[in-house]
């Protein structure tokens, strides 16, 4: 088990009703960390990408693959699509 | 390399002429100037009370010095700058402020589009509309 800051953004923290939290978790991916997820609780499942896109950020790197490693991650965050300018 | 570019992610609005002052003193061999400000729009069937943007910071602002590292390589530029507001903004508050800068006109405005194309969809903002009868997340049309 490894700790790992995790950040919500937009709908998702809404949704999780945090902006960010400290979890212990044994994942070695993005795909099995949202199983992990929801296993804590019903309002994870929104990470599941069911009403609109989820995408992730490890470490301030945007990534687009669920099956990317997040091994020696400390901050993965997960937002909705943008909408900037 | 071009190693004039300015990024700022902040909560405070710009001023377009103080930019264009800061711009003259970096850019002499440049004879054009393109600028771009996204403001806010009231909505068509209701009416806005304020839009809140929402923004992952760190990760904006290093998206947004990429694209801009992407625009310079891609054309000959002599100055860019991107200000992106996040927080509150009401009714024509400006949100975000692009000014590409070149010798000529066609590099600073092709420039500018690819930016603010860029930055619509590919760097960590969030709007959410709050109106009178409604409210909701902006999806990308």
């Amino acid at each position: 088990m490894v700790k790992v800051k995790l950040k919500y953004f937009s709908r998702i923290r809404e949704t999780i009703g945090k902006t960010s939290e400290l979890v212990e978790i044994k994942s070695t991916n993005i795909q099995d960390l949202i199983e992990e997820l929801q296993a804590m609780g019903e309002q994870y499942s929104v990470l599941k990408g069911r009403d609109f896109a989820v995408f992730s950020a490890i470490d301030q790197n945007i990534v687009t693959d669920v099956k990317t490693s997040i091994e020696g991650a400390t901050e993965i965050a997960f937002f909705p699509p943008m909408t900037g300018g | 390399m071009l190693n004039k570019i300015i990024v700022a992610v902040q909560k405070s609005d710009f001023d377009l002429n103080s930019e264009m002052e800061t711009l003259k003193l970096k850019t002499e061999k440049a004879g054009a100037v393109v600028f771009f400000v996204g403001k806010v729009r009231d909505l068509e069937d209701d009416k806005l009370k304020y839009l809140e943007i929402e923004s992952f910071e760190e990760l904006a602002k290093s998206q947004i010095k990429e694209i801009c590292a992407d625009a310079a390589n891609k054309w000959d530029l002599e100055f860019i700058l991107v200000k992106h507001r996040f927080g509150r903004l009401k009714i024509n508050d400006n949100i975000v402020l692009v000014i590409t800068s070149s010798k000529h006109r066609k590099n600073a405005y092709e420039a500018s589009k690819f930016i603010m194309e860029y930055l619509k969809s590919n760097v960590p903002f969030w709007k959410k509309e709050v109106a009178d009868k409604t409210q909701k997340w902006v999806e990308n049309s």
